[in-house]
């Protein structure tokens, strides 16, 4: 493995925040007596190192804990407590030194001005990153090219497509030549096929020699791009490995997955019951009374008549099932028990 | 790998940075071309609600003036009012654009795209802000033309380089004003409200449209903490009654006072706020 560039110890951050008690009546509540502090803990004490040339991914649900990760390595965040260096230089102490280093997509088309032109846009960038200007200019054409955009650089980008504002965004983290590039849900809010660009793009990147940090709740993008993931949930890092050995860790489970007719949510105590039942998540499909289920199982031989015997006393018909191998979003369900879309 | 830093930071490319910030916003301004009209047309409508009521309080045939001039020290209460009003105008645009500067950033998404770049924090404001000092200036002579054209008050008539003189002064209390205001935006996210106090603050005690002997006491000693009040008493000395240096020195030298504490003050808030909001995460809150 390569020697380390991104290096979190022991991070964490934690939100205080004043709240009124809930006993409190309307004219108390003005009272300093009638508030209290809650605290929230964003990220809990996580470390990982990222080795230089890798895409490491931080795939969990919204709320997560993923972006505030994010935050604290770009500088945007101080931590409470932990340490964390990005190409040797403390995030906190050497915050100016760290940005030189790394570029950073945030907030995607919205991180951009869209009554300047692509071009306007990154010619803006490259003076704020001090390129010189002569370097500047060609920097500037260089990833127009690579992004595609060179076609329509000279058009305000409030005309441009989701997927053009978001290769914008991207281009101005690129101008600098940065050895770490940090995107955060990169593809969200993108179409399929601008979706799919994009991720060759950013595989592109790592060909170039970037090393990449990117947070996702789509576990599909995280399988394909990232060399090594790190599931996050409640602002801890509950696994981390590549996506190939997670999927391993439940492989001797397998995914019963059926489409069940006249269900009923009372019905998972009792489906959850059975024997060799490890997890159970269930979603509703439509409004005619259809929902899937999928059970994740040691034995699937031994559970199948135990399943279609409960689902038919209760009067529910199965419509469709199938046995699956487990993707990442398995991995998720059988850590936490919820999927990453709750 | 491909990725050599090509970064070269030097003072000379920080002040390119300011630059640069500086074209952005001029850029962005004037792809918006209805800012062109709201700055001829306000100049002329802003004042006439003060112009007429003056009027109509002067009584038949103006038998009030007297007493008015006993106050401000000129009978021309056009001229008195316009003058008041346009520093006014100019002062509070240029509060309302410096203080919202950062909170337009933060909601149009770009205030951490432009804090994750490796620049001086504070070329964030002062780099728009010369953009903007730019087009207040070309409002404030806007307006000087169109009351020179419509209302007959000939606002340069006196010295103008003294007039120079006050507004250089008044500027940098007026950004530190807005750095400050624009800074506390960051933190709390709520700027009108701030603004309109401000606004409403100097709109009262600064007499920006009756003389300032006309309010009780404690106002006038409210009065004497504001620099707009020095501005707007130093340039109706000049045009209306020709001042020269040594009449308007005494209101030079608070000017002077204003202009090296307030910046100072914007900074400090700036500092401060920037390093609440890495605390807490209002970056990138609207």
């Amino acid at each position: 493995m390569n020697d380390p560039i991104i290096e979190v110890h022991d991070l964490t951050k934690t939100y205080h925040k004043k709240t009124v008690k809930d006993e409190a009546g309307f004219w108390a509540r003005w009272l300093p007596m009638a508030r209290q502090t809650e605290t929230l803990t964003a990220v809990d004490h996580i470390s990982f190192t990222i080795a230089r040339g890798e895409i490491f991914g931080l795939l969990g649900p919204n709320g997560a804990g993923k972006t505030t990760t994010i935050k604290m390595l770009c500088t945007l965040l101080e931590p409470t407590t932990g340490t964390a260096t990005v190409a040797g230089y403390d995030v906190v102490r050497q915050a100016a030194q760290v940005r030189q280093n790394l570029g950073a997509v945030m907030t995607g088309e919205r991180s951009i001005y869209w009554k300047l032109t692509g071009r306007e846009n990154l010619a803006y960038f490259a003076a704020l990153y001090h390129l010189p200007p002569a370097v500047a200019r060609q920097r500037v054409n260089a990833v127009l090219e690579q992004l595609d955009l060179t076609k329509r650089a000279d058009e305000l980008v409030e005309r441009y497509s989701s997927g053009m504002k978001q290769r914008v965004a991207i281009g101005k983290a690129l101008l600098a030549k940065p050895p770490v590039l940090l995107l955060d849900e990169p593809t969200i809010g993108l179409d399929p096929q601008s979706a799919r660009n994009l991720r060759e793009l950013i595989l592109e990147f790592k060909r170039e020699g970037h090393t990449i940090l990117l947070t996702t709740h789509y576990m599909e993008e995280a399988d394909q791009l990232c060399d090594r993931i790190g599931i996050v949930d409640q602002g801890r890092i509950i696994a981390l490995d590549t996506p190939t050995a997670l999927k391993a860790t439940i492989n001797r489970l397998d995914v019963l997955q059926v489409e069940v007719e006249n269900f009923e949510p009372s019905w998972r105590g009792d489906l959850t019951a059975l024997p060799t039942v490890e997890t159970l998540t269930t979603e509703q499909l439509g409004h005619d009374g259809v929902w899937s289920l999928a059970l994740h199982t040691g034995d699937s031989r031994n559970l199948l008549p135990q399943l279609i015997q409960t689902i038919g006393a209760r009067q529910g018909r199965i419509r469709h099932l199938q046995v699956k191998q487990p993707t990442l979003e398995d991995v998720f369900i059988a850590l936490t028990g919820k999927q990453l879309r709750e | 790998m491909g990725s050599d830093l090509i970064i070269q930071r030097s003072l000379r490319s920080e002040l390119r940075v300011l630059w640069v910030m500086a074209h952005k916003e001029w850029l962005i301004f004037r792809r918006y071309p209805a800012w062109v009209m709201g700055y001829i047309i306000w100049p002329l409508i802003f004042p006439l609600g003060a112009i007429f009521t003056a009027r109509a309080l002067s009584g038949p045939d103006a038998r009030a003036l007297p007493a008015f001039a006993a106050l401000a020290g000129t009978d021309n209460y056009v001229g008195f009012i316009v003058i008041g009003l346009t520093v006014y105008a100019w002062i509070n645009i240029t509060l309302w654009e410096v203080g919202f500067h950062l909170r337009n950033e933060q909601m149009r998404g770009t205030l951490e795209s432009n804090w994750l770049c490796p620049t001086w924090r504070f070329s964030l404001l002062l780099g728009p802000s010369l953009t903007k000092l730019a087009t207040s200036l070309c409002f404030l002579s806007l307006a000087i033309a169109e009351y020179h054209l419509f209302f007959g008050v000939p606002m340069l008539a006196g010295n103008p380089t003294l007039f120079l003189l006050v507004l250089l002064l008044v500027i940098p209390s007026i950004y530190g004003i807005g750095i400050a205001f624009g800074s506390l935006v960051i933190r709390f996210q709520e700027a009108h409200t701030m603004v309109f106090l401000v606004r409403g603050i100097f709109m009262v005690f600064t007499g920006a449209s009756y003389p300032l002997a006309v309010l009780p006491d404690w106002m006038q000693t409210v009065a004497t903490w504001l620099p707009l009040t020095y501005a707007i008493q130093s340039i109706r000395a000049i045009s209306l009654q020709g001042a020269g240096l040594s009449e308007i020195a005494a209101d030079l030298r608070m000017l002077a006072f204003f202009a090296l504490f307030m910046p100072v003050l914007g900074y400090l808030l700036f500092r401060f706020t920037e390093r609440q909001a890495r605390r807490t995460g209002t970056l990138g809150h609207y």
